[in-house]
């Protein structure tokens, strides 16, 4: 698993939005204390900041997976050829 | 007499009779020159594989019939083994079995009827899929709508990868692409679609892979009818989206993928989110955490005025009671004042020090006193005491 794991999960962007989605709730259930109203506040715009960050980061980042002879997976950047046209692929 | 040398003839007499491995031989090879490989059009008839993997079989018409064999390594090519009774055409070289003498057509390739044969073995490979409940609606995953990483298994020069990151790179741009290349046509095909696949998977940061390739013939798109591939599919961990071909193209990948896109563009657009969408979303969540806020302080605001306005009405309560209580104790006091008394006309007498005197024994003739009435004093002298024979003794007179 690389970093992306951490930044926020598999299904990073989403399950930020449902966490703050979540908070909001209990915000409007108006059955929490204000001290905890406020931490709530603080998680939610963290987890808005997390979220925008995910939509920031590594854009357009194509990468070619790769298996070595030894059976080792490593990826690198992969530019494609624009314009060539894949010989015998189709279209 | 047969001239001499006749009889060196081979097979001239019976002297010179040729062994039967000799005679066909010669048979075979005469065939094979005569001939060149050929195609023959018939009715398939008694197809039976042999456990060396090779297949018996005859092809017939109404007025003959001749016997075929296909050897394990021509089977394997075949998309499907043909039905009995099925009209083909087969092409391969006339010869004969040395061993058993038997005249026959060695068969490379069999076509049926248009696709007869592809169409076949697509619909085996999908009814047994079927019966196996792989191809079930219930079995289909939902797609992650915003996924960091996608994966693609197809050819890494092929059309279809470039309009697949076209597509990625202007919906959402946030998106990591990762390849997966193999090849997508001809022989051994599958099996790399299937390692490329694979290799995905065991890597393992795509949150859902696409594979794909652009449009081409049945036998083109044939590597994604392939039955450990469809397998490798229904079994894959992370979700899938197959887009094999154009619109009207359909593959068994198709069916078990979680989702078939008609195009590798539709199958772009399918895993990934407009990211102006996204940006509107996060900026809605944020104003619903304000507001939430917002509407939680304000609850504690409304809550804090209430409990202001009724602890001023209990204040206002106690002060009228304290108030009220004041009234009545200050009427029992105005009852209890001396002042009144003297309102009423009485006088009190007040000796030297100002103190009252309650008895005659208190007074002497001769002696003066002070008279308080209600607008002021008089001086007096005591002329005479009389004793009031009815009344209490003195010292028990009450305030």
């Amino acid at each position: 698993m690389d970093a992306r794991q951490d930044e926020g999960g598999q299904y990073g962007f989403e399950r930020l939005m449902e966490e703050v989605e979540e908070i909001v709730g209990r915000l409007d259930s108006g059955d929490v204390e204000l001290d905890e109203a406020l931490a709530l506040f603080e998680r939610g715009v963290s987890r808005i900041r997390a979220a925008g960050q995910l939509l920031d980061g590594a854009r357009g980042r194509v990468e070619e997976l790769i298996e070595s002879a030894a059976g080792e997976l490593s990826s690198s950047e992969f530019e494609p050829t624009s314009g060539r046209n894949g010989q015998s692929d189709g279209e | 007499m047969p001239p001499y040398g006749a009889e060196a003839v081979p097979g001239a007499s019976p002297e010179t009779a040729v062994p039967v491995a000799e005679v066909n031989g010669a048979v075979s090879r005469l065939l094979e020159e005569s001939f060149d490989p050929l195609w023959v059009r018939g009715e398939v008839t008694n197809w039976k594989p042999h456990r060396s993997g090779h297949r018996f079989f005859s092809l017939r018409d109404d007025d003959a019939q001749l016997s075929c064999v296909m050897w394990n390594s021509d089977v394997s090519r075949l998309p499907a083994e043909p039905e009995e009774g099925m009209q083909v055409s087969a092409f391969g070289t006339l010869g004969l079995w040395v061993k058993r003498g038997d005249f026959r057509f060695a068969v490379r390739r069999i076509q049926a009827e248009g696709e007869g044969l592809w169409r076949l073995a697509f619909e085996r490979l999908h009814a047994r899929l079927k019966a196996e409940g792989l191809l079930e609606p219930a079995r289909k995953r939902p797609l992650p709508r915003v996924p960091g990483t996608i994966g693609v298994v197809t050819s890494k020069s092929g059309a279809a990868l470039r309009d697949v990151i076209a597509v990625i790179r202007r919906r959402a741009p946030h998106t990591r692409i990762l390849v997966s290349d193999c090849r997508v046509q001809g022989e051994g095909a599958a099996s790399e679609i299937l390692a490329a696949l694979t290799r995905l998977v065991d890597e393992g940061s795509s949150d859902v892979i696409v594979l794909t390739r652009g449009g081409g013939s049945i036998e083109d798109l044939w590597a994604f009818n392939d039955e450990e591939l469809a397998r490798a599919i229904a079994a894959c961990p992370i979700p899938t989206v197959a887009a094999v071909g154009h619109e009207i193209d359909f593959t068994i990948a198709d069916f078990v993928a979680d989702l078939r896109a008609p195009t590798p563009s539709s199958a772009a657009e399918s895993v990934t989110e407009d990211e102006a969408v996204l940006r509107a979303e996060l900026r809605a969540a944020q104003s619903g955490l304000v507001d939430g806020l917002r509407g939680r302080i304000r609850a504690d605001a409304e809550r804090v005025r209430l409990a202001h306005g009724s602890l001023a009405a209990m204040m206002n309560r106690m002060i009228d009671e304290r108030r009220s209580r004041l009234a009545v104790a200050g009427g029992r006091l105005d009852g209890l004042s001396p002042l009144g008394a003297l309102e009423r006309g009485f006088a009190v007498p007040l000796g030297e020090s100002g103190r009252v005197l309650r008895s005659i024994a208190e007074f002497r003739s001769g002696d003066r006193f002070t008279l308080r009435l209600v607008d002021g004093s008089v001086m007096a002298t005591t002329n005479e005491v009389f004793v009031d024979p009815a009344a209490p003794p003195p010292g028990r007179a009450s305030t």
